[in-house]
């Protein structure tokens, strides 16, 4: 069947199986294989992307829910001038990268908390995550990224709108 | 140690591999998409134990899509695979030992066509009956999982590992104190958030070229070439990035790169095979389940005289890496201690529970927590503080251990154990957690030690060999055997090399790891790529380097020991400074080759499997760490609040690294203390996702504390010393220790979860083969 939704701010039109998953356009149909897959039952958030600007698992959304919406997924996420957004950098600095495989569901994540609030406290991060597996790191230096990021932000407060 | 002296190393430096993985670039085998590409998937067993009586793959290749099918007739000799025991097969052959072990495969257009081709085999099972307990795998009647053996021992003994020091029997009859107790751990899975796959592309030689996410590339390159009939040289393995491994993608994985291939050079066309969760967990070998009797006997005093640990390790239906397993397990048995006597033996057998291999700590993460549980419930038998009692007893640079080896520099277990008292305000916290009454919540705090040996050890010819070269654009590729599935050796490399060069790390480039381009290094095991690799690395900087200040000095007009370095510019004493490009330049003028490789082989050690004694490490990490937890006694759910972790790792090389690995370990650990439990019943796993398998969450982690205590360890580069595996080990004593100081109930049984803390036991469950009938034909 035929959907037409925004993705990363860009209008598509693909023409696919009705049965399907927003997972499985995205990497298998597209090729965007920037959002992972790591059990398909909506439990590690690997396959994380941001519909309608809310967090979501994309293995567990069918792929003609998305029509006429607008999905952003780690390959739409960067600085206005396109390159790696500050929330990026800082996981970068913060040392939270190791396997990576989690990673991009991590920054969606990180992203979806950054969009309702500039304030977090580290157990709010830490809630914002629960959805997230990551078998690498402890969590700790991703709760840092985020936490820099938020305080980056909300010192420049027009930040939020500029980076995503 | 100043660190004045460096100026990249024990630095702040970002992962080399860090952008392209935060922008989703980075490509993991699963997101390789290659035009006429076949989906492969192998028909599992659904049985723990039978016999093969009738396999016909004819009918997979009547359904549409279905391209090619294999069999383990494909394979030269059946595709025989394993080490250190050849007991396995690229495809079962004969029979099947365990639910899930692939028994064919077949290759087609879709996923879905592959399913259906699986579906269309014919494939008839004998059930045998199965060994599903460990401690009943050796007696004369069980069922025969093993094959024969030659010195006619039971078929189920895969190995026995002992450590023999004194007679602990006389000893411990004149101890005034004696504990025996026992403690079990239950089997691991690994967890790694990208499961195994492999894609196999033909070449037009006739060979073949696979990408996998495998620990070790030489290692299925060595399996293609023999059960493919390959020529080495048309056989190239590329290790993408890799999503975690942890141990894991160190034994089956090497299967499925041969399945891929033999698939691909049959139907020509590139062939991939992407596990599915359920696969992945179905199919996997875990850690092994260990049953651990362990005895001490102190001096009222407090001074440990005697230890004796007779453990049985349930490896499961194949070998695998168990028998180097248990002897790790039974090097490190007793502890980081000094004894009079000791006695260990670990004994390996096969079940038909999955079959286990390596996994993080790598059988010291399961003996830790048996000695250091019966550590503290000696120590309190002798009323004594656990820490104190540990101090009094702990190894110290000087020691003889009860293996027989004079530990001569770098043991910083005491300072680990001093620091870890401090920043936990332990003194305070036993006192004041020791009054409590109430009966709703109580706090306790734990303490557990552990030693680790550096390395492969007496398990293995240990080197490793480096090269490096400079590209006509300036920058240096370096490339190594020893590869990074994330735990960051790409970065450490990166950063030896800018040390030694005098360059700009972003001058670097780590190649990845590809065996037409890097050397054998051994496998990426044993937390050993920080020193034999980075050793490797710094060899070989240090042989460029010496060329690049010849060509300075001939450029400069002076003796080449007289040439400085002022950042990456080159300056002797008259002339102008000369920058890097130029000397790199003159010296290729010169006629210099500007490549190098670096070699570097641990010390030689000695272990004798027979007597028990030796040196069985070139070294050891040593650390100490404290849980604070918070049990509600009603549900029996422990809540951690606080780890406070001291690590003796030597020089520090690339510290956000380090510390990476300290939480990820702490964090694998407190999976292994509270919750993670790969239950076989009857042979079948009873979670197969992660909505029934759990790991912790960013919420049950606590922020964590982490000191390193950098003790010169004289063979490792700098001075550094091992991280990955040590991390996570000491974890779980030390929060079931902390269980105990809150609750008095000492928990025997990993994990300490709801049931085990609230009731003191495991409400009996009855098991099912659903789920993983269900789930070796999910989609
Ligand atoms: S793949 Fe979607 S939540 Fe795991
Ligand atoms: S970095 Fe490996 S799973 Fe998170």
């Amino acid at each position: 069947m035929e959907i037409t939704f925004i993705l990363n701010r860009q209008k598509v039109r693909v023409d696919v199986p009705a049965d399907i998953t927003l997972l499985s356009l995205l990497r298998d149909y597209l090729h965007m294989t920037g959002t992972k897959v790591g059990c398909e039952v909506g439990e590690c958030g690997a396959c994380s992307v941001l519909l309608d600007g809310k967090l979501v698992d994309s293995c567990l959304v069918l792929a003609p829910q998305v029509e006429g919406r607008e999905v952003i997924t780690i390959e739409g996420v960067c600085a206005e001038d396109g390159s790696p957004s500050d929330l990026q950098k800082n996981f970068i600095s913060a040392g939270a990268v190791q396997c990576g495989y989690c990673i991009p569901g991590m920054v969606m994540a990180g992203e979806a908390l950054l969009r309702k609030t500039l304030k977090p406290t580290r157990s709010e991060i830490r809630e914002a995550l629960t959805g997230n597996l990551c078998r690498c790191t402890g969590y700790q230096q991703i709760v840092d990224a985020i936490e820099m990021t938020a305080k980056q932000r909300s010192q420049t407060q027009s930040g939020r709108d500029k980076n995503v | 140690m100043s660190d004045l002296q460096y100026k990249y190393i024990g630095k702040p430096a970002d992962r080399v591999d860090a952008l392209e993985k935060v922008t989703g670039a980075a490509k993991y085998v699963g997101d390789y998409y290659l035009p006429d590409m076949l989906y492969a998937r192998a028909l599992r067993s659904e049985l723990p134990h039978a016999r093969i009586k009738h396999l016909d793959t004819r009918p997979a290749l009547n359904v549409p899509g279905v391209i090619a099918v294999i069999t383990s007739e494909d394979f030269i000799d059946h595709g025989r695979f394993g080490f250190p025991v050849k007991d396995h097969f690229a495809l079962a052959f004969e029979k099947v030992r365990y639910v899930g072990q692939a028994i064919a495969a077949v290759a087609a257009e879709t996923p879905e066509a592959a399913l259906n081709g699986v579906k269309a085999i014919i494939c008839e099972l004998e059930p045998l009956p199965g060994v599903f307990d460990m401690d009943h795998a050796l007696d004369p009647d069980a069922p025969q999982v093993g094959f024969e053996r030659e010195d006619h021992k039971h078929p189920n003994f895969l190995d026995m590992s002992p450590v023999y020091k004194g007679d602990p029997d006389e000893v411990l009859k004149d101890c005034p104190v004696v504990l025996h107790e026992e403690y079990r751990t239950v089997h691991q899975e690994h967890s790694y958030l990208e499961t195994e796959g492999a894609l196999a592309i033909p070449t037009s030689d006739g060979g073949v070229t696979v990408y996998c996410n495998n620990q070790s590339p030489f290692i299925t390159k060595g399996n293609l070439v023999a059960v493919l009939g390959l020529d080495p040289i048309k056989v190239r393995v590329i290790q993408p990035h890799v999503g975690g491994s942890f141990g894991g993608k160190d034994d089956l994985n090497y299967l499925t790169a041969c399945q891929v291939a033999a698939l691909a050079l049959k139907a020509k066309r590139p062939v991939r095979m992407t596990f599915s969760r359920e696969e992945s967990m179905i199919a996997s070998y875990k850690r092994d389940a260990m049953h651990m009797r362990i005895t001490l006997g102190a001096d009222k005093d407090g001074t440990l005289r005697a230890c004796k640990a007779i453990h049985t390790l349930d490896s499961g239906a194949y070998s695998s890496q168990s028998p180097f397993t248990a002897w790790r397990a039974s090097i490190h048995a007793m502890g980081a201690y000094r004894y009079d006597a000791v006695k260990v033996e670990v004994t390996s057998v096969y079940t038909n529970n999955g079959f286990s291999g390596a996994f993080r700590g790598f059988g010291n993460t399961e003996a830790c927590f048996g000695i250091e549980s019966a550590i503290d419930e000696l120590a309190e038998k002798l009323g004594m503080d656990p820490i104190d009692f540990r101090l009094k007893n702990c190894l110290r640079v000087g020691d003889v251990t009860p293996h027989g080896q004079k530990l001569t520099e770098s043991v910083g277990l005491v300072e680990c154990l001093e620091t870890v008292r401090k920043l936990s305000d332990w003194d305070r916290k036993r006192a004041e957690y020791a009054r409590q009454t109430s009966q709703d919540t109580r706090c306790g705090i734990g303490v557990a030690v552990l030693f680790h040996g550096t390395s492969l050890g007496a398990e293995g010819v240990d080197c490793a060999t480096n090269t490096i070269e400079i590209l006509p654009d300036y920058s240096v590729a370096c490339a190594s055997g020893l590869t990074d599935y994330g735990q960051g050796p790409r970065t450490v490399y990166t950063l030896i090399t800018a040390e030694e060069l005098g360059i700009s790390p972003e001058r670097v480039r780590i190649l990845l790891a590809d065996t037409d381009t890097a050397i054998d290094s051994g496998p990426t095991v044993a937390s050993r790529s920080t020193i034999l690799a980075g050793n490797a690395m710094r060899v070989a900087a240090q042989t460029l380097a010496r060329t690049l200040n010849f060509a300075a000095a001939d450029m400069l007009k002076c003796e080449p020991q007289r040439v400085m370095r002022i950042g990456e510019a080159y300056v002797g004493p008259n002339e102008e400074p000369v920058s890097w490009e130029k000397v790199v330049d003159h010296a290729r003028s010169m006629g210099l080759v500007l490549s190098a490789h670096g070699k570097w082989s641990a010390p030689e050690i000695h272990w004798d499997h027979h007597k028990g004694t030796g040196t069985p490490y070139f070294g050891y990490h040593f650390a100490a760490q404290v849980a604070e937890v918070q049990v509600d006694l009603r549900i029996g759910k422990t809540q951690v609040l606080n780890i406070w972790a001291a690590h003796d790792t030597g020089k520090v090389i690339f510290p956000q690294g380090a510390l990476g690995q300290v939480y990820g370990g702490i964090t694998q650990g407190l999976g292994y203390a509270l919750m993670e439990e790969a239950i076989y019943a009857d042979g079948y796993l009873q979670s197969v996702n992660f909505d029934t398998y759990l790991i912790p969450t960013s919420m049950d982690v606590p922020d964590m504390t982490a000191r390193f205590v950098e003790t010169n360890f004289s063979p490792g580069p700098y001075g550094a010393k091992n991280i990955a595996e040590p991390a996570m080990v000491p974890t779980a004593p030390a929060i079931v220790n902390a269980i105990y100081h809150a609750t008095g109930k000492r928990i025997r049984v990993l994990p300490a979860d709801l049931e085990r803390v609230a009731l003191g036991k495991s409400l009996h469950k009855r098991g099912s083969p659903v789920s993983c009938k269900v789930g070796l034909k999910v989609k």
